[in-house]
């Protein structure tokens, strides 16, 4: 960590440090994104040129400093042209999720009071416009992309291109202004408000000041925070997760900004699949959801491959078990006979089951924001992909512990980062953290403020954690989600719904039971790939709907829970469960902006299957398959 | 009821009649289309709507009348020769190469625009290369405007039907025409493929200025999206005017409701 410089000149930002790589390496390529099918290389002379045409552009109208500027926008480079922007004028970026429906856009809008918004396409403007009215603050919609919003006649539109022209001729006009207002930088400044995703109540903004940054900025590069050994300009990076959530802001913009690593947008968020094999990224950073997701294509894939390729597979599968076990013995790193083992299933299996889903060339995997199930991690450490399970949060940057390289131990988070104090709450178990990148505190809320961070610097992260062999952190579950029985028992819910998603065929489980005398759940089966095992089976269906209820699809189901069921004591059974016969969505309400599950409105819209599992009924979806009772007897 | 047409026409018909044996297919229908405009033919099934697309395209031969398509008439010169001079066609019934990805069937639909030699393609002489990245380049601009990147490099029998709607799409825009016909590029579509659709014919006339002959069963479809409408019953022509008059006019209503509503039953099964 850098002293803290007293005059704002020496102040560290981002912007600053970008504008040092063009300094020193400007024609090296600092990101590339994909334009008509063809990769075009963006140089960080063209980077620090665009910012700092942001800058005049936001400077020309009339942006001072602490204002707000929104961007509604899938990951492109123009997002990071912004961001860095807003931060080289003293402004705040506020990042807006591209699937938040119009009502939340009002509400960010409005919340943070945000005077320019730069909306990535028709269907971003068309929210924006829709709520304009209601969102007094706002006086500029940039759009980036003019297809069907050029014919819109409005007097706050403005395209991207008009923008930067402003920005041009402002530099023209006042060559030295952007020096001259990024001179009064403070470490204190905030740049950034991240909106927690809100699983309970509206999304609050969590604000991040230069020092937050800085501070999570050295541990990447410095701590091994993120991957280790730290990135380099040699290391590639493919950004796809939304920018506006802190994870993927320290993956792609921290990282590249500080490391030099190269980074790739993904063309759209339907070719990230694609993208991730030609890509072939050396560094790569996702979100349990996705892990599930790879593991869950590799395994339908083999299951309908030819007979002489499940066999290969499953041969090799098995060595790599021997792999993983090996392995993980010795902290995640080769022993001398793993190694070998490996090099030659490389050749018959791993080489090409990791080039076909884009992990390659990966030399450091990270995965975070949310519990992953240790068999799904278990499962690319069999194929030579270790996964370093982190964590952090918004609140604390991002940066808290990680899984060190050759240190890792499945099922835990890992040991603090250097500078990083944890403590866990005596009584609750609360995880507590304390370092400088915890953040300011929420925007107009210092009321939620007081309650996050306490007078000591500690922040009350709401996860209840456990230490294991007094150095690694593991996460039991959120302090609010952790179900306490009628008997009396404390259970986390989490640890029971990952180890039943790890199952491929499984994409959401809801274990309810606080203050109820045993738990159930609440299944969502995963379209693909029961459909597909569906086909396999020939089993007809119509609807997502329809395939859920199927008799079959409920015996799989049941199977699945019954075999988790083995695996845990009798309290932490799953009796019944019911299926939910939708798919969840963000825009439903149902999901927040990062999938994660709003227990408490699924409470609500399901509450009646709850009902009819407790009050011992069967009217429900598949709750008339009498065979759901089995699942108590297999644990008896 | 004669509409002139004037300097700004892309294609007017006059007084076209087709008949096979003693089936009278259209009868004395007249029309012109505005260039940039979006125009609509509606009717029952069976009123004549394919046909007329067949003779503009060179497809069928009209025993009467004439085609003018900018000042050139059609009637007479074969469908290649058509397509070459700005006469694009989307089919109902998807026409691409199952086995061939989404780029090579979009090429394909810029085979006209090529221009090399046999040899000059086997020896990949700089001409060819050239040729071929600029059409490429106009292929991806086409890919990017309809969202078609995920499947870029899959084959077509592989995509789903609202993909392939759109591949087909891309392939009669890929002749870069001066005229599109539509024959029902939402047949078969879901809702949420519907409006994807609309609005990239609405962006097609926007960013492109293609004029365009749209022949759909959807109401609200057509309704929401032609500038005006021409509707045709059991061959003939029984009214034309924008949606707003269309859709008051009795004639049509009898033509789509029937006398009384056994007929309607007929008509829809």
């Amino acid at each position: 960590m850098t002293a803290i410089a007293e005059s704002g000149v020496r102040t560290w930002t981002l912007a600053k440090q970008v504008r040092g790589s063009a300094a020193s390496m400007g024609d090296g390529v600092a990101m590339r994104a994909k334009r008509l099918g063809v990769w075009r290389d963006i140089t960080w002379s063209d980077y620090a040129d665009n910012v700092s045409l942001v800058g005049h552009a936001l400077l020309g109208l009339g942006i001072e400093p602490g204002d707000r500027v929104a961007i509604h926008s899938e990951n492109r480079p123009e997002w990071l042209f912004t961001d860095l922007g807003t931060i080289a004028v003293r402004g705040i970026t506020v990042g807006l999720y591209p699937t938040n429906p119009s009502a939340e856009v009002e509400y960010l809008l409005a919340d943070s009071g945000s005077r320019i918004l730069i909306a990535e396409d028709q269907e971003q403007v068309d929210k924006a416009l829709a709520v304009e009215s209601r969102c007094p603050a706002l006086e500029h919609i940039v759009f980036l992309e003019s297809r069907g919003v050029a014919s819109i006649d409005h007097p706050k539109l403005m395209s991207w291109e008009d923008f930067l022209a402003r920005g041009a001729a402002h530099r023209e006009a006042f060559p030295d202004a952007l020096d001259r207002r990024a001179a009064e930088t403070q470490p204190d400044d905030v740049v950034t408000l991240v909106y927690t995703s809100g699983t309970t109540g509206p999304p609050k903004g969590a604000m991040l000041t230069n020092a937050n940054v800085e501070f999570a900025s050295n541990v990447i590069v410095d701590g091994g925070g993120l991957y280790e050994p730290p990135p380099n300009t040699g290391d590639v990076i493919l950004s796809y997760l939304p920018l506006c959530h802190v994870a993927e802001r320290a993956v792609t913009t921290w990282t590249n900004a500080v490391s030099g690593a190269v980074v790739h947008f993904a063309e759209s968020i339907d070719t990230v699949v694609a993208n991730l094999r030609e890509v072939q990224p050396t560094l790569f950073f996702a979100v349990p959801r996705i892990w599930e997701k790879l593991k869950a294509a590799i395994e339908v894939r083999m299951a309908a491959a030819s007979r002489i390729k499940r066999l290969n597979y499953g041969i090799w599968m098995k060595v790599g078990n021997g792999i993983a076990q090996s392995m993980l013995a010795n902290g995640g790193r080769h022993t001398a006979w793993s190694r070998i083992r490996y090099g030659v299933g490389y050749v018959f299996l791993y080489r090409a089951m990791r080039d076909r889903i884009g992990l390659r060339k990966v030399r450091a995997a990270a995965s975070a924001a949310a519990p992953i199930a240790p068999e799904v991690l278990y499962f690319f450490f069999m194929m030579g992909v270790p996964i370093h399970e982190l964590y952090g949060m918004t609140e604390n940057s991002a940066v808290a512990t990680s899984n060190r390289r050759g240190r890792i131990k499945l099922g835990t988070v890992g040991e603090p980062h250097p500078g990083v104090e944890i403590l866990l709450d005596e009584q609750t178990g609360e995880i507590l953290t304390r370092h400088p990148g915890s953040f300011a505190g929420y925007w107009n809320r210092p009321d939620a403020t007081a309650d996050t961070l306490d007078a000591e610097g500690w922040l009350h992260t709401g996860d209840v954690g456990q230490w294991v062999e007094g150095t690694h952190l593991k996460i039991v579950d959120r302090i609010k989600d952790i179900i306490i029985t009628a008997g009396g028992k404390n259970i986390s819910p989490s640890e029971l719904e990952n180890a039943i998603k790890s199952s491929p065929f499984i994409r959401e489980a809801i274990v309810i039971g606080d203050q109820r005398p045993y738990l159930v759940a609440l299944i969502g089966i995963e379209e693909d790939t029961v459909g597909q095992w569906a086909k396999a089976k020939r089993i007809p269906y119509t609807t997502y709907r329809d395939l859920s209820e199927r008799e079959e699809v409920l015996r799989l189901v049941q199977g699945i829970i019954a075999k988790v069921n083995e695996g845990t004591a009798r309290v932490e059974n799953i009796r019944k469960f019911r299926m939910i016969t939708k798919a969840l969505d963000h825009e439903d309400g149902d999901l927040t902006a990062t999938q994660k599950v709003k227990r408490s409105a699924l409470m609500v819209t399901f509450g009646p299957l709850i009902d009819d599992m407790y009050d011992g009924t069967d009217r429900l979806a598949g709750g008339d398959q009498s065979d759901v009772v089995v699942i108590s007897r297999v644990e008896n | 009821m004669v509409e002139l047409s004037h300097e700004s026409t892309v294609i007017s018909l006059d007084g076209i009649s087709l008949s096979f044996g003693g089936t009278r297919a259209v009868h004395d229908v007249s029309f012109y289309v505005n260039i940039g405009e979006l125009f609509a033919v509606i009717g029952p099934n069976g009123a004549g709507k394919t046909s007329i697309f067949n003779c503009i395209s060179g497809v069928y031969r009209p025993q009467k009348g004439s085609i003018t398509f900018l000042g050139e008439e059609l009637i007479g010169q074969s469908p290649e020769y058509i397509a070459r001079i700005g006469v694009a066609r989307m089919f109902q019934n998807i026409e691409l190469f199952d086995n061939l990805t989404v780029v090579d069937n979009l090429m394909l639909g810029r085979t006209q625009h090529l221009a090399y030699s046999v040899l000059s393609a086997l020896v990949y002489s700089p001409k060819t290369r050239r040729q071929e990245t600029a059409n490429r380049e106009v292929v991806e601009g086409l890919i990017d405007f309809l969202d078609l990147e995920a499947y870029r490099a899959f084959p077509v029998g592989m995509l789903p039907y609202g993909a392939k709607k759109r591949v087909e799409f891309g392939r009669a825009l890929a002749m870069d025409p001066k005229l599109l016909l539509l024959d029902e590029p939402v047949a078969g579509m879901n809702v949420e493929e519907t409006e994807d659709m609309a609005r990239f014919i609405l962006d097609v006339r926007a960013e492109m200025g293609i004029s365009m002959i749209l022949v759909e069963h959807d109401m609200g479809l057509v309704m929401d999206l032609a500038d005006r409408i021409l509707v045709l019953d059991f061959g003939e022509r029984i009214a034309l005017g924008t949606p707003a008059e269309v859709q008051g006019d009795p004639k049509v209503i009898r033509a789509y409701l029937g006398e009384d509503l056994s007929e309607t039953t007929k008509e829809l099964t």
